[in-house]
């Protein structure tokens, strides 16, 4: 068979990363995601040792395992370092009665990490349109950054996942290192 | 013009596209005796108000919810904003 060369969402062998004064910028072509849904008539329950987070919120769980809340009775579950796993088919074999779509490929994770909290605080204020505390920790939502549509995960005060779709990875790299050599600048 | 989102809270319009006249979730029974007219009325005629008016938003950068927004034509007021769904299961 033709030897078949994996590449990241940015068309590299390895993952980009970039590290500034105030911030670290890096692609994560390690996270596995998988949409949820679940009927509407009952509770929902727990998924990995998630409790499903309520809208606009996110929550962790075991081993790496999150979700965050995307449309109503929807969540979209993500498993760190597990994109070369079957991650669709591992959730339906936890929770049979959901409606599960493999999503891992249609998306990319950009991790950034500030040196404090205010950092991340600052690139908020800049990239996203929103109140700040829509996106205080344990938050994530979905909305328009520049042409794109982006979710916003804040995983802690310090660490904010932007997660687009990987045809603009490109894109979206641009926009968020644009962003953050200017803040670096700027203070 | 802010939306208010029913479950995210306020939410800049431009996340959001516009549809139209939210009249257009009253589709006829296409098995009606009249539903050529019925038809012809619902896909040509629309109301027009200068003042409230109840439109269907689509939250395309959110959570992809149709929104049924009352809102004043001629001050932008927003009066209330609702989930669709909930809409047509209640007038069901």
């Amino acid at each position: 068979m033709t030897e078949l060369k994996p590449i990241t969402a940015l068309g590299a062998v390895a993952p980009r990363v970039l590290e500034t004064v105030r911030y670290s910028l890096r692609e994560n072509d390690g996270v596995a995601f998988a949409s949820l849904v679940l009927p509407a008539d009952r509770p929902a329950p727990a998924v990995f040792g998630i409790d499903l987070p309520e809208p606009g919120k996110y929550a962790q769980g075991d081993a790496g395992k999150s979700a965050f809340w995307t449309a109503r009775h929807q969540w979209m579950i993500e498993g760190a370092s597990l994109a070369e796993t079957d991650f669709a088919a591992a959730l339906k074999a936890e929770l049979p009665e959901g409606r599960v779509s493999e999503q891992t490929d249609g998306w990319i994770t950009f991790d950034i990490f500030g040196t404090k909290p205010e950092a991340i605080t600052a690139l908020l204020e800049r990239i996203v349109n929103l109140p700040a505390a829509t996106l205080d920790p344990g938050c994530a939502t979905r909305t328009s950054f520049e042409h794109m549509s982006a979710y916003f995960v804040r995983r802690s005060d310090t660490h904010l996942s932007v997660i687009g779709m990987r045809t603009l990875a490109g894109s979206l790299w641009h926009a968020l290192e644009t962003v953050i050599r200017r803040l670096d600048v700027d203070g | 013009m802010l939306i208010p989102h029913p479950l995210l809270g306020l939410r800049d319009a431009q996340e959001f596209t516009y549809l139209g006249d939210a009249n257009m979730m009253a589709r006829p029974d296409p098995t009606g005796p009249d539903a050529e007219a019925a038809f012809c009325d619902y896909v040509f005629l629309r109301d027009n108000p200068a003042g409230v008016h109840r439109e269907l938003w689509f939250h395309e950068q959110g959570d992809r919810s149709w929104l049924v927004v009352t809102r004043n034509t001629v001050t932008h007021e927003i009066l209330s904003a609702e989930l669709a769904t909930d809409v047509a299961r209640k007038d069901a």
